[in-house]
């Protein structure tokens, strides 16, 4: 009897162990396609014929692009699950993969405490301000002149959080170590016991109010720069911003113009509207701490999302489905 | 009619202001306007020949040099405290300052929060390997080529000197999941070691995979971690250094950095500051701050308020608030308010 097909879009870095267990219930192929372009004719000569479940990783959008209506509907009719090795899946249109019979799964919790990690440093590199003199001390000029700015302690700070997930939750333990205070706005309020004593505010008295704002919603149609212009109006003047969500959830040349006009003091970003690219505006600025996407770039923590996506194309061979599906497939 | 208690700034307050006015009504402070050493030697015989109390702070000693014998001996008569603003004083000589009589005040407590901060602020950086990451993206190359990190998940934080500001680290690496043993000249009783394991000097070495350095820099502690001790830690380990730069052999450092035995350094502090080591500074897993421990206008407000509250006490016979450890192991002096 022949092994199911699996596809494999990307590199498995860690969980070789794992992966090589999937050569005993399947038999794995890759793309020779170096570009979308190659990748659709790929698709249509039929390589990929019989394959039934596809293992991607953030990265190989770099080959195949976005897989979007254009391309599903170029995957051959026999793939039935897309097994997401990433937290965020916004570069999947899982809609589209609804219509064409897809099931799609993520990597939801493993990422939380590297993200929040992640997340914490950058509140601390902006509110401190630690930027400009990291640069300067490179420089050969120990601290810089003209001298740093001074940066602003945590205790006491309101730290607002915008999308009370996962990432969110881990991240207020955190904050509270260093005597903020957290408040949060969510699609919906949370139990007392989820949200850990955290206050529940309207998105507009997020703005208004928080010290430090924190970005950990997922990238959608309705969350797409659902921070701009209007929104660093509303807020504190001199709030620090801290993203390690996605990068197109702010409007990435608002927060520069933001930025110069002191509006908001300092930023950390992880994450850029169109990584690899960042704003110029951005780079000209030495008092912003900007980090390449290593939200969960640690040994332990890929090494964990790779088994757990590995588990989930496991689940898809021998249980007819995936473990882990994404939020809007949930009920199908 | 008696004339106020006068306190010599020997550098300006910039953020406590209200503070510094309320001093202004019962005692004479006024700045110092000495241009060098030499000549405050000459002024503290001339028009500063019956101040009362020294307000200083870590930059105080870049005109004034070191508060060594020579500089205390040339202290007039009426001097009968030393109010630091800093919580490191081992560029004052407290023996010297004993034998005249002289009180110092140090100020232990506001840099205790800000410090323990930023102590974090460079384990994170460090363990998750990032200061490659920063200066790659700012070179143009976003992402390539960066390594992996490690998450401090289940990761063991060795402490060395648990006084204030370590308790404080240990408590912030609690919700990161860190295990954190500690080696202290004393052992501390329970409540104050919250939970942290007591371990000897030895074992602290070898079980830690991440060492924060919280130790006062004294003859005792000078280079206390060097070659040999570098060699006892486990392979990949993380060092972290708010303290003083002179506690670790930078050069020893270095060198087993560029070796890939230590993995990462995150540094707040060097030996010879401003200078840092070159082949250091040359390294991109060594994530580097020119000594910003307490550079927030919070903290610096509370260590100036705290200093200047000394010298108000000290002018105006109150007791003193936190007179450094080494005046109160004395038998007679001052013990502290709390």
């Amino acid at each position: 009897m022949t092994k199911p097909l699996v596809l494999l879009l990307g590199e498995i870095e860690h969980a070789h162990e794992e992966w090589a267990s999937i050569s005993e219930i399947a038999d794995i192929i890759e793309p020779k396609a170096r570009s979308r372009e190659e990748f659709i004719k790929e698709c249509k000569s039929g390589a990929f014929d019989n394959v039934v479940a596809t293992y991607r990783t953030f990265q190989s959008v770099a080959i195949t692009g976005l897989i979007d209506e254009e391309l599903i509907a170029l995957l051959p009719r026999s793939l039935k699950f897309i097994a997401h090795n990433g937290a965020g899946y916004d570069q999947i249109d899982v809609h589209a993969c609804t219509a064409h019979g897809i099931r799609v799964s993520n990597v939801p919790t493993a990422v939380d405490d590297a993200t929040a990690d992640t997340n914490m440093f950058l509140i601390l590199g902006a509110l401190r301000g630690f930027n400009t003199s990291m640069i300067a001390l490179r420089n050969g000029h120990w601290k810089g002149s003209p001298p740093p700015p001074l940066g602003h302690d945590p205790q006491g700070k309101v730290l607002g959080i915008l999308g009370m997930g996962g990432i969110g939750r881990n991240l207020k333990k955190k904050a509270e170590a260093f005597g903020m205070t957290v408040q949060y706005y969510n699609r919906s309020k949370l139990s007392e016991e989820l949200s850990g004593g955290a206050k529940y505010v309207g998105f507009d008295e997020l703005l208004k109010t928080s010290d430090v704002l924190s970005l950990n919603l997922p990238l959608n149609k309705q969350t797409r720069h659902i921070i701009s212009t209007k929104e660093f109006e509303q807020m504190k003047k001199g709030v620090v911003i801290v993203n390690t969500a996605r990068g197109a959830v702010m409007d990435e040349a608002a927060l520069v113009v933001a930025l110069e006009k002191g509006q908001v003091w300092s930023c950390g970003l992880d994450v850029f509207e169109e990584e690899p690219k960042v704003h110029a505006g951005l780079i000209a600025n030495p008092h912003v701490m900007l980090v390449p996407h290593m939200g969960t770039w640690t040994v332990e923590t890929q090494t964990k999302m790779e088994t757990w996506c590995i588990d989930n194309i496991r689940s898809a061979i021998e249980k007819g489905k995936l473990m882990s599906p994404v939020g809007e497939q949930k009920d199908i | 009619m008696i004339s106020k208690p006068r306190i010599l700034f020997l550098n300006p307050v910039r953020h406590a202001h209200p503070v510094y006015k309320n001093l202004s009504s019962v005692t004479q402070p006024e700045l110092l306007s000495s241009k060098s050493r030499a000549e405050l030697f000459q002024d503290f015989k001339g028009k500063y020949n019956n101040i009362t109390a020294i307000y200083s702070t870590s930059s105080s000693y870049a005109l004034a040099g070191k508060f060594d014998k020579e500089l205390i001996q040339h202290l007039p008569p009426s001097l009968k405290f030393i109010c630091h603003n800093g919580a490191g004083y081992d560029n004052i000589d407290i023996e010297a300052c004993t034998a005249r009589g002289i009180k110092v005040t140090n100020a232990p407590d506001p840099v205790t929060d800000a410090t323990a901060d930023l102590a974090i602020f460079l384990l994170l950086g460090a363990l998750r390997q990032l200061n490659p990451a920063i200066f790659s993206l700012r070179n143009g190359n976003f992402k390539t080529g960066i390594d992996f990190g490690h998450d401090p998940q289940g990761k063991t934080l060795g402490v060395l000197g648990m006084g204030r500001i370590g308790r404080a680290v240990k408590r912030r690496a609690e919700p990161f999941g860190m295990k954190t043993i500690y080696h202290n000249r004393n052992k501390l009783n329970e409540d104050d070691a919250a939970g942290a394991e007591y371990v000897s000097f030895g074992r602290l070495l070898g079980e830690s995979d991440i060492i924060s350095v919280h130790v006062p820099l004294n003859s005792r502690t000078k280079h206390l971690i060097g070659e040999q001790e570098i060699q006892k830690m486990k392979d990949g380990v993380v060092i972290v250094n708010t303290a003083r730069g002179a506690v670790i052999d930078e050069a020893a450092m270095t060198a087993a950095l560029e070796a890939g035995k230590i993995a990462a350094v995150g540094l707040d502090v060097y030996e010879r500051e401003p200078e840092i080591n070159q082949i250091l500074a040359k390294n991109s897993r060594a994530l580097l701050i020119p000594h910003l421990g307490t550079h927030t206008t919070e903290t610096l407000a509370k260590m100036e308020t705290l200093a200047m509250e000394n010298a108000r006490r000290g002018c105006l016979g109150e007791s003193l608030l936190t007179v450094v450890a080494e005046q109160l192991e004395k038998a007679g002096a001052l013990t502290n308010e709390h």
